[in-house]
């Protein structure tokens, strides 16, 4: 596509325009994911507990989230008098932009991927520590005390569990010995002799793998680990002062976090668009079925977690990401870096 | 002293009194519907039954059985119990089940009484009687199918009352209550059967079906309609006083008030002046106070300013207006509206000086121009508990209906100069006589000295007894009199200094007349005569509106509080003269209700303390040769203030009890 | 902490266990109604929107005794009463603040004459304030329009009272 708009529109605009529509590409159908993700979010979530969920908007209620949105954007846009306006307006900026950005290095398919670097995963990783800086902004901003303490303990949140995500990333950098996602992606065809397409499945892999799921609960700040927007405690945490828009971006930039790590277990841990099993009939199949295939069931288990685990006590958050995610990932390093020193470089012979 | 055991308590008794008195003292309660402290003891309705050893072996009416030496009354027995189970199942056999219509739901001794002693079913299972409605008057709603017959309102009506107009016909079960040929009961009291009812066989009509009385706020106070003082109770819900009821005083008023106490209340929703006025081109219109006030300060009246109270201001009032006067200059203070002169240099000659509690007590009673029933109906009923007692009545005057037996000795007060035979000699051997000089009298020259001089030449004053009384008709005259309302020449004094500026507190029955040349200031709060007459209208507050101090006939301080509060505009009548003052330039020393009240009583201490008043007995030497009919001043009993006259149900007593419209007739 | 506890907590057992209850609830049949579309029965003492009744030949049943007034804990009941030109007791203001309304259903407890009740009606939700305070028409049309099911549900009452 690159080429055709290049030999039409000369090389420089022509790269210009093909990775705009390209990453309009991307973008939109996000925005869509988003709003049927939460709509999934709410008819699982009301299953669990009995009810039926949103059914009125649209067939099966599949519009709600667009009405929820025409509501909002409907809604008067409220500025708190004794807030940094500047600051104000771009935290939920930041938040959704950030929330964007990540995609550009994540592969849909085999070569369908807007950046193919070889920092992938560490590009990931930049982009989403910058994700707290909306919250803390946000939070100071408002210049009101629950979204400030919000604020706090997002910040301590995410910067705590980044820690252990950094050093399980470095675990699947060791085993597939590429930053680069499609690499990532490759190097797990046939973990388990030869059947499966899942570093999971590996059991040497499979405990960093439940890791990643919990730590991009709380990365993502969901049940149970949401204690930035704790209702009972905190009101609606970072997001008490906002409104309208400002408050749709907030929400639009969450849950396309929420799909990104959704997208980065798939990715890390089951295969990316590689099917399941490593059967050559399976892989007629489109390989983005089988990435959104599994994003879906990674969103149903965040989804199913957040129905069932009651929330967590700060100081348990606390204790659970340095005394526990910590040590053991940092032990998982030296695990896989030594059997593959092992049996990958020979290091004993 | 009989000796009794009640329960198991001994306890003494006085002589004479009965069984059901002596549980009382022990602190029993006794169920009854019949008996009343105040009353003759009927015994009909048994609801009273206990024990009593020795007797029959069965329970008795304790009511009517006196106390004796030696008895044991147990009132908690099984016995008594059953008894008064029975008694009340009898007793519903005919009471009809419409307490949720009936207006004495939540104050029924019935109903509580069924409650509480009750058994609470019933085996009766016929038919349940009906009787049909009696007429009463414009008074008394009757629903007799509620009757239980217990009399009292018979008894009430003889006795008290002094009316024969109700009475019981027909027997057993077929006895009904009803008046006489069904006409309007002609007593100024009829209001208090209504409170003896002890169901809802009679209730009161203008009150009917208005409220619950759980729903009133109940405010103490003091009545207005007559000198009496009469101690009531105001039952407001919102902004309206809906019922008055008399409070226990046995000093004043016993347990009862009269019709007009009663029920002239709904004249005060009516006619009611709720802004201020001030007359331009002839017409008034209504301004803002500071308007109003604005037009009394351009009279520029200097100290040539002078003050009539009216008949039912209260002694704040006054003292606010005294204030305001004295600080200008001015002492002209006048509260005898009709011009009456007589001597006040001492309060005591012009008072009633027998305590009413021991009027009961007179063994003869000398009227003179008086007409009690009119004038004080409750004064009339002491005077026929006295002659209950064995007192005999003489009156000087026209002769009237006063509901008992007078022995009337001419109409024409020169007969006072010479006595007959008859009253000099009951006079001469009287232990506690008294004589009563109306209002009528005080218009006639010599008439107040002639009954000093009959006082002194019977020795009416002599330890422990006073028996000389002047009865006023209105509600402030004693306290005007100690607040200096009364020049020496009346009211024509006022006239001959020619103020500029008068003010009117409340005063209606003034000939507006003589003030043509003023500038005529009324501040009252109802739309009569001097509403109509004045310059300048500052609308204040009726008596259930304020606190405030009233002085009865006797001389007795007493206080009544404020119950609602004054309609639109209309303001309390001390704040009113405060806030002029300021207009005026002469800021009055105080800024609150208290202050006023610290203020009035550093200037008449005697207001300060209530009840009776203390003062020596020394009558001014007078002219004592009085010679003329003294004339009642009340033609119209139910039409007598201002209040009244706006009040529906005291013009329709009016049109049917002093003018005989038949309203039953009319109705159908 | 024993091994048992131990091996419990590092494998997440009690989590599994909770996972697995909550997914058999995802598949149950579901507890709620589409609402507006469907509705649950109501019991015959369901406490719902006021009404006053009247009697089969059109005359209102309140006879102003005020019990209802009287039990009311939230005072949302105010009436005025005068006896009415046949001298009958009746109402001339019956008010209630169904937004102090609490709904406990005494004041059609207390009615002597069924009068007063709590209907089965409970949509009635207004966009202003002032439309939730009835007034004796408002309430008397309320029984007009519910009669039928208000004295079918007495009817269904009555054995148990």
């Amino acid at each position: 596509m690159t080429e055709f708009f290049q030999t039409h529109l000369g090389a420089g605009f022509g790269w210009f325009v093909a990775n705009l529509i390209l990453i309009l590409l991307i973008a939109l159908p996000l925005m869509l994911a988003v709003a049927m993700i939460i709509y999934a979010d709410r008819k699982i979530w009301a299953a669990i507990a009995l009810r039926k969920g949103p059914n009125v908007v649209g067939p099966f209620g599949l519009l709600q989230s667009f009405a929820d949105g025409l509501k909002v954007f409907l809604q008067e846009t409220i500025i708190p008098s004794a807030s940094n306006r500047g600051l104000f307006l771009m935290a939920p900026i930041i938040t959704f932009t950030v929330a964007l950005l990540a995609w550009a290095v994540i592969p849909f398919g085999p070569g369908m991927v807007l950046a193919d670097i070889n920092v992938g995963l560490l590009y990931v990783l930049a982009i989403s520590s910058l994700g707290v800086y909306g919250v803390v902004i946000s939070g100071w901003a408002s210049n009101s005390k629950y979204p400030f303490f919000s604020a706090m303990r997002a910040a301590a949140q995410m910067i705590s569990y980044e820690v252990s995500i950094g050093f399980i990333l470095i675990s699947v950098i060791l085993w597939a010995g590429t930053s680069n996602l499609g690499g990532i992606i490759d190097a797990q065809r046939g973990t388990i002799l030869g059947i499966f397409n899942a570093n999971a499945l590996n059991p040497l892999l499979f405990p960093i793998a439940v890791l990643f799921f919990i730590s991009s609960l709380a990365e993502t700040a969901r049940a149970p680990f949401d204690l930035t927007e704790a209702e009972s405690e905190l009101v609606a945490g970072y997001q008490t002062e906002y409104s309208s828009m400002a408050f749709a971006l907030f929400w639009l930039g969450e849950y396309a976090n929420v799909i990104l790590m959704c997208a980065l277990n798939a990715l890390l841990f089951w295969g990316g668009w590689l099917p399941p099993v490593d059967w050559a009939p399976l892989y007629y199949v489109p390989g983005i079925i089988w990435f959104f295939l599994k994003i879906g069931i990674c969103f149903f288990m965040f989804s199913w977690v957040k129905a069932t685990v009651p929330r967590y006590r700060y100081d348990q958050l606390m204790r659970l990401g340095w005394k526990i995610f910590l040590p053991i990932s940092l032990f998982w390093v030296f695990l896989v870096s030594g059997y593959l020193m092992i049996t990958r470089y020979g290091a004993l012979s | 002293m009989p000796k009794v055991t009640v329960d198991g308590q001994e306890i003494e008794v006085p002589a004479g009194a009965t069984v059901l008195q002596a549980c009382e003292l022990a602190g029993k309660e006794i169920p009854r519907f019949c008996y009343h402290e105040r009353l003759s003891i009927a015994g009909n309705c048994r609801m009273c039954l206990v024990e009593v050893k020795p007797g029959p072996p069965k329970p008795q009416a304790s009511c009517a059985l006196p106390a004796a030496d030696g008895q044991e009354i147990r009132t908690d027995s099984e016995m008594v119990k059953h008894a008064r189970e029975g008694v009340m199942e009898f007793l519903l056999i005919n009471h009809p089940l419409d307490c949720p219509i009936c207006d004495q739901g939540g104050e029924c001794d019935l109903q509580d009484q069924a409650m509480a002693y009750g058994k609470g079913r019933s085996r009766y299972e016929l038919n349940k009687r009906a009787v049909t409605e009696k007429y009463m008057g414009p008074i008394v709603k009757t629903i007799m199918t509620r009757c239980i017959h217990c009399t009292r309102c018979v008894r009430f009506a003889e006795e008290v009352a002094g009316v024969e107009d109700i009475g019981a016909i027909g027997r057993g079960e077929n006895m009904q209550i009803t008046s006489y040929l069904e006409h309007a009961v002609q007593s100024e009291l009829s209001g208090n059967v209504v409170d003896l009812c002890p169901v809802g066989a009679l209730t009161s009509k203008p009150y009917a079906f208005e409220a619950r009385p759980w729903e009133l706020k109940k405010t103490l106070g003091i009545d207005v309609m007559d000198a009496v003082g009469t101690n009531i109770q105001f039952g407001a819900r919102g902004r309206e006083v809906l019922r008055v009821l008399p409070r226990v005083n046995d000093d004043v008023n016993e347990e009862w008030a009269t019709d007009k106490a009663r029920y002239a209340i709904d004249g005060l929703m009516r006619r009611r002046l709720d802004k201020p006025y001030v007359r331009r081109d002839g017409t008034l219109q209504p301004v803002s106070w500071q308007d109003a006030f604005q037009a009394i300060a351009d009279v520029n009246a200097g100290s040539s300013v002078a003050a009539i109270a009216g008949d039912q201001v209260d002694c704040e009032t006054m003292y606010a207006a005294k204030a305001l006067l004295k600080s200008m200059g001015s002492d002209q203070l006048e509260g005898r509206q009709t011009g009456m002169s007589y001597d006040v240099t001492s309060l005591d000659a012009v008072r009633f000086n027998t305590p009413l509690a021991d009027l009961e007590h007179a063994d003869v009673v000398l009227l003179i121009g008086s007409n009690p029933r009119h004038e004080a109906p409750l004064v009339n009923t002491r005077i026929r508990k006295a002659i209950k007692r064995g007192a005999k009545i003489f009156a000087f005057g026209a002769e009237t209906d006063l509901t008992y037996k007078v022995q009337w000795l001419g109409d024409d007060l020169a007969g006072l100069s010479s006595l007959p035979q008859a009253l000099a000699d009951a006079l001469e051997g009287a232990e506690r006589p008294a004589l009563i000089l109306g209002p009528g009298a005080l218009t006639i020259d010599g008439a107040h000295g002639a009954a000093l001089k009959l006082a002194d030449q019977f020795k009416m004053v002599r330890e422990g007894w006073n028996g000389f009384n002047l009865l006023h008709t209105s509600a402030a005259r004693m306290g005007g009199l100690m607040l200096g309302y009364a020049q020496a020449g009346g009211i024509a004094d006022i006239v001959r200094g020619k103020p500029k500026l008068a003010f009117f507190l409340g005063a209606d029955e003034v000939d507006f007349s003589q003030f043509d040349s003023s500038f005529k200031v009324y501040v009252g709060h109802h739309g009569d005569a001097g509403a109509h007459a004045a310059d300048v209208i500052l609308p204040a507050a009726a008596y259930p509106e304020k606190a405030g101090t009233y002085v009865n006939i006797e001389g007795r301080v007493q206080r009544s509080a404020k119950a609602v509060f004054a309609p639109g505009d209309a303001r309390e009548d001390w704040a009113i003269f405060r806030a002029l003052s300021d207009i005026l330039g002469h800021r009055l020393p105080f800024d609150d209700f208290d202050g006023l009240r610290a203020a009035m009583f550093a200037d008449v201490p005697a207001l300060a303390d209530e009840g009776l008043v203390p003062y020596d007995w020394a009558p001014p030497k007078l002219a004592d040769s009085p010679s003329g009919v003294p004339s009642y001043p009340i033609r119209d009993y139910y039409l007598t203030n201002a209040i009244c006259r706006a009040s529906e149900t005291m013009n329709r007593c009016s049109a049917e009890l002093v003018h005989g419209v038949d309203m039953l007739e009319a109705a159908e | 902490m024993s091994f048992a506890q131990t091996v419990k907590a590092y494998t997440l057992w009690e989590f599994l266990k909770a996972h697995w209850l909550t997914l058999q609830y995802f598949f149950k049949p579901k507890a709620t109604i589409n609402y507006p579309y469907e509705k649950n029965a109501l019991s015959p003492r369901f406490r719902g929107e006021h009404a006053l009744r009247r009697y089969p030949n059109g005359e209102e049943r309140c006879i102003a005794c005020k019990l209802c007034e009287a039990v009311c804990p939230a005072q949302a009941i105010t009436i005025e009463a005068e006896p009415r030109d046949d001298g009958s007791r009746r109402t001339t203001r019956y008010d209630i603040d169904m937004t102090k309304c609490i709904y406990c259903g005494f004041c059609q407890e207390a009615c002597p004459v069924d009068a007063i009740v709590e209907g089965p009606n409970f949509e009635y939700s207004t966009e202003t304030r002032e439309e939730l305070i009835y007034d004796k028409g408002k309430l008397l049309e309320n029984g007009d329009k519910w009669e039928r099911a208000i004295a079918a549900n007495l009817a269904a009452d009555a054995p148990y009272r």
